[in-house]
């Protein structure tokens, strides 16, 4: 869902003239210490100042932030956009810059004085040069929706646009990377807590309250967060991660033997990119996993500057096809294992609904090569995750195949929260399956951390039924469900209707999931 | 407040002087003046570039009356030298373009104040011969710019998203000028010119580590009213 399209608002840059001779600028790149979490321009610089009413003129130009606005609600606060830079680390732990957005709330009270920090992880983005401070970009749509749904409702949000994007130092990007993205995200929020007094709008300070959350991607990266800071001590008021690949072994065990979601030509070589930066061993070569059509450029092609139209139309990676529809035993040379042979096949469950979807994953401009499908899956085979076919819910004990033991080091059944957490998202979410994913997750606690108390863990599926009028979800469950029937008559409904309403599934969820974690957050 | 004093001082010296024109004065090879500078600026910026500017960003620049002083020296009876200068004025900028930049002030804003340092030196000619109660004159030479003592104002800060520092190269550029003196008595003469002068600047703003730029001809015409002593 593209949230919006605020088109103004560029403060900045009337330049002084008060001058100073030949005098060249001085930096203010504090270069006395690379020590993670150090801001590197204190005060950072403020991309755009909007009071409340502006904030809400803005959003109410475009039809997309008019809907924003009906989820978020009108604006209660002005919001400042400060753009701060910081050190931290890349997923080798080596040292590198990163950037990101801390959204300051301005006005009267409950916008200024001590206020609540959101920690909050984007979602997979493409574009290298993304900036989610930048709100003068008519394509920063994930920017405006926090704005709305949090900074203008008093909440310090601190957003940081990653290790290797925007003007990192880091030439690749640590994707689900759950030690690297937590340690990214820590830094971003001890930078932004030295930056909070010193920037232009200096009366709003940290409460002390820290609520952590994100979508997609960043779900996974709000949970290896609230994990991290956890485990050092760290205050975490409560967190809501939101439609994140939180079980990595089982999400990509799921995908590999042919249950491929909507994006997986995306996710994939992102993947495959970051742990292969970080641990060394995914591949020798990137033939070893990839068709030759796109192994040459495959590894760091992504993050990129080039649109993802013009990355598939150059042929630099397919639409859809992340799997050879010829597969072993069937079209192609058996993997010699009829059991294998079987795993391998095209989904072809008449009985279940996302067997179409599947099947958009297999073609012959495939992404992955056949040989190493067949070497995962018969790891797979032989060390299986415990939730794909479901058993003791746990990951692979010691799995052999080298992508495996990077999901399982990336897996995050691998801990339990001590502070309250919703994990949110829509159960027939494509891209990010909800079962394998926050189902799982559930699952997990409930089985390995029965000590866990009631309502430390509550999982929200935006697509399930209203229970009734004390339904704490009611307004998420109800918008959802009104913006899946608007999308489908807006395709006409029928099979057009479901395509549509299927391929924008998970961007649907964000701002319904966004607005229910906000109402978590406002318990605290 | 301290203008208006020194026009008040060439006003009364004019009405002092009025008619007391000698031609027969002595001659002296070196002059001071004093006077009122009244700096009219007619600047053209291009439009600012850098990241997160808007489209259609500019400056201008406020006209300013400071104190004039020069130091000119006669080299024949139709020639002088005359080093110009005034005291460094106290120049302030205004934002020009949109009136708001999200919720913050821009156009018409003064965002800065500035401090100018720019001696002209000019090669004159005078008109007619030395015993002459009225003398027009020409002149032609170079202005050098020097900017300093940069304040921003609360103004700029917030337009430009923080505490901003600013570098504007110095201007070397031609410069001419037209004029009239009228001798009073003795050793003192009263003068009027006006003087076009080329000042051209590139500037870069550095805020938190982010550059804008833009290219300015300040256009800077001055009129000038003034008192000469001869010695």
């Amino acid at each position: 869902m593209r949230v919006h399209s605020l088109r103004l608002v560029a403060v900045s840059a009337a330049l002084v003239l008060a001058a100073c001779g030949n005098d060249s600028p001085t930096s203010t790149i504090d270069t006395t210490s690379t020590a993670r979490g150090t801001l590197i321009e204190d005060p950072p610089l403020r991309i755009a100042s909007l009071d409340a009413p502006t904030l809400n003129a803005e959003l109410m130009a475009s039809a997309a932030g008019q809907q924003l606005l009906l989820v978020a609600g009108a604006p209660a606060c002005g919001v400042d956009f400060n753009y701060f830079h910081y050190w931290t680390v890349g997923g080798m732990n080596e040292t590198a810059t990163a950037s990101g957005a801390l959204m300051v709330p301005t006005g009267g009270a409950g916008c200024t004085g001590a206020r609540p920090i959101v920690l909050y992880a984007h979602g997979t983005d493409t574009n290298k040069n993304l900036n989610l401070a930048d709100i003068t970009d008519p394509t920063n749509s994930e920017g405006a929706l926090i704005a709305a749904m949090f900074a203008a409702q008093g909440y310090i949000v601190v957003a940081p646009n990653y290790a290797g994007y925007d003007t990192s130092s880091l030439d690749y990007h640590p994707f689900l990377n759950g030690d690297q993205q937590s340690k990214d995200m820590i830094d971003a929020l001890t930078a932004a807590r030295q930056a909070l007094g010193h920037v232009l709008a200096s009366t709003t300070t940290d409460s002390g309250k820290l609520f952590i959350t994100g979508y997609s991607q960043g779900g996974y990266v709000a949970m290896a967060t609230h994990k991290a800071m956890q485990a050092a001590g760290m205050t975490v008021t409560a967190s809501a991660p939101m439609s994140g690949p939180y079980a990595l072994e089982a999400f990509g065990d799921f995908v590999f033997l042919g249950h491929v979601n909507l994006g997986s030509t995306i996710f994939t070589p992102m993947i495959t990119t970051s742990y292969q930066r970080s641990y060394g061993n995914i591949y020798a070569a990137t033939t070893d996993v990839f068709e030759a059509a796109y192994a040459p450029t495959i590894e760091g092609l992504l993050p990129s500057t080039m649109t993802v139209d013009s990355i598939i139309g150059n042929g630099l990676l397919p639409q859809l096809e992340l799997f050879n529809s010829n597969t072993p035993g069937n079209g192609d040379a058996s993997s010699g294992s009829a059991l294998l042979d079987a795993y391998l096949a095209e989904p072809s469950d008449p009985n279940d609904p996302n067997t179409p979807l599947f099947r958009l994953g297999f073609g012959t401009s495939n992404l992955i090569k056949n040989s190493y499908r067949i070497a995962y899956v018969a790891d797979l085979a032989a060390n299986p995750d415990g939730a794909v076919p479901q058993t003791n819910l746990l990951p692979a004990a010691a799995p052999a195949n080298s992508l495996r033991q990077a999901f399982k080091t990336n897996d995050l059944r691998s801990w339990t929260p001590a502070a309250p957490v919703l994990m949110c998202g829509g159960a027939g979410d494509p891209v990010v399956f909800f079962p394998v994913n926050t189902l799982l997750m559930q699952a997990y606690w409930q089985n390995y951390a029965p000590q866990l108390p009631p309502g430390v863990v509550t999982v929200l599926d935006v697509a399930s039924a209203i229970t009734g009028p004390n339904d704490p979800f009611l307004l998420a469950k109800g918008g959802f469900a009104q913006a899946e029937a608007a999308i489908d008559a807006g395709a006409g409904g029928g099979a057009a209707g479901f395509q549509a309403r299927v391929s924008s599934y998970h961007s649907t969820v964000a701002p319904f999931c966004s607005a229910a974690a906000r109402g978590f957050f406002g318990l605290f | 407040m301290k203008n208006t004093k020194i026009l008040a001082g060439v006003g009364l010296l004019l009405v002092c002087g009025a008619g007391s024109a000698m031609a027969a004065d002595a001659i002296h090879g070196n002059e001071i003046r004093l006077g009122l500078y009244i700096v009219q600026y007619d600047a053209h910026a291009d439009d600012i570039t850098g990241p997160f500017v808007p489209k259609g960003l500019n400056v201008n620049v406020k006209n300013v009356n400071t104190a004039y002083v020069a130091y000119v020296r006669r080299l024949s009876p139709n020639f002088v030298l005359e080093l110009a200068a005034g005291v460094p004025p106290k120049t302030e900028t205004t934002g020009k373009g949109p009136a708001m930049l999200g919720s913050v002030p821009f156009d018409g804003q003064v965002i800065s104040t500035a401090k100018w340092f720019a001696p002209t030196l000019l090669l004159n000619y005078v008109f007619l011969d030395e015993s002459s109660a009225w003398r027009p004159y020409f002149g032609v030479g170079a202005n050098y710019t020097k900017f300093y003592d940069r304040q921003s104002t609360a103004a700029g800060n917030a337009a430009n998203g923080g505490p901003t520092s600013i570098s504007l190269t110095s201007s070397l550029g031609p410069a001419a000028t037209l004029g009239v003196r009228w001798h009073l008595q003795d050793r003192w003469s009263l003068y009027a010119s006006y003087s076009y002068s080329v000042v051209r600047s590139n500037l870069v703003a550095n805020t938190a580590g982010v550059l804008r730029r833009t290219h300015i001809d300040f256009n800077p015409t001055t009129l000038v009213l003034s008192v000469g002593f001869a010695f």
